[in-house]
């Protein structure tokens, strides 16, 4: 099947893995000093004396990484019209320079919407892991997509 | 010793701080790196899709929220990161131009189980804009340090 994957086509229960992002140390600081400029993700020295035991990337990096990779998997594909958001984010372990991350993602549920007949909501529990097959952060994600236009085949 | 410690915040208690002006510059270097999508990145050719004209990236609009959180008071805590988010909805676009600031609701207080040097504090965010719409929520918990570690059980409040 070519083509974008419409809300018809995504299957629960399916997992897929895929994904693949080496963070350096240079990107954990650029990102945190733009949007979580708090020292131990800033700076080896004070991280080392926090609860992170050594520099480790801010969450919402890890989460942005995250959303890197579910694009560039879905790209062309996906009739996407975003996300409402999510529910139950978990940080599990540090992310640290030199981690190679990954993405393992199964549709639990999906629903058609009943205000909107031309779309419907499917929620994803997704992991992101890192090369020691440790999840380092989980959460229940919700995507809206597109139904199969009635002109396409 | 931080000026913020977990045992200074109070159930209850509302914080208000920001804000931030976004630009269509920042909106297109975030979603180049993390979020690809055409609306996040072309302004011609998001003004025919869905969201008619370009947007930020929920998860840079959560980056803006998290950079005014730790310019608004992190930066004067004990903080220590956070074990997650509960919930968090993505309201209305946020749009080049559109000021941000946030709004803090204290929900609830508790040590940690297993670090007596640490307490959580679990909170809930608005994120709004010029407007004064609410174009994101969010429920989350932070780690603080202590300034009495391991501290008797009358200053854990809420659920244990």
């Amino acid at each position: 099947m070519s083509g974008k994957r419409y809300f018809e086509d995504v299957k629960v229960g399916v997992t897929h893995e895929f994904g693949a992002k080496t963070v350096t140390a240079e990107e954990i600081v650029s990102f945190a000093s733009k949007y979580d400029p708090q020292p131990f993700h800033l700076d080896e020295e004070a991280a080392r004396r926090s609860i992170f035991g050594g520099l480790a990337a801010s969450g919402w990096h890890t989460a942005a990484m995250m959303m890197r990779m579910l694009v560039d998997e879905h790209v062309g594909e996906s009739a996407s019209l975003g996300s409402p958001g999510f529910d139950d984010l978990r940080w599990m372990k540090p992310v640290r320079p030199g981690d190679r991350l990954r993405v393992r993602s199964t549709c639990i549920d999906k629903r058609e919407s009943t205000s909107k007949p031309f779309m419907g909501s499917c929620r994803f529990q997704v992991e992101v892991l890192n090369q020691k097959d440790e999840v380092v952060m989980s959460l229940i994600s919700t995507g809206l997509v597109l139904k199969r236009p009635a002109a396409e085949g | 010793m931080a000026e913020l410690c977990w045992e200074d915040f109070e159930t209850g208690q509302t914080l208000e701080y920001g804000g931030h002006t976004v630009t269509k510059e920042e909106i297109v270097e975030f979603a180049r790196d993390f979020d690809p999508q055409i609306f996040h990145l072309d302004e011609e050719a998001a003004k025919d899709h869905f969201f008619g004209g370009l947007i930020a990236s929920g998860w840079q609009t959560a980056g803006f929220t998290m950079r005014m959180m730790v310019d608004g008071f992190l930066n004067r805590s004990s903080s220590q990161g956070s074990p997650g988010v509960a919930e968090l909805r993505w309201l209305k676009p946020v749009r080049p131009g559109d000021r941000l600031r946030v709004r803090q609701t204290v929900l609830s207080k508790r040590a940690s189980q297993t670090r007596p040097a640490i307490g959580l504090i679990e909170s809930s965010f608005e994120t709004l804009n010029q407007r004064d719409e609410v174009v994101m929520t969010m429920r989350s918990t932070g780690m603080f340090g202590r300034r009495h570690p391991g501290g008797s059980a009358e200053e854990t409040e809420g659920r244990s």
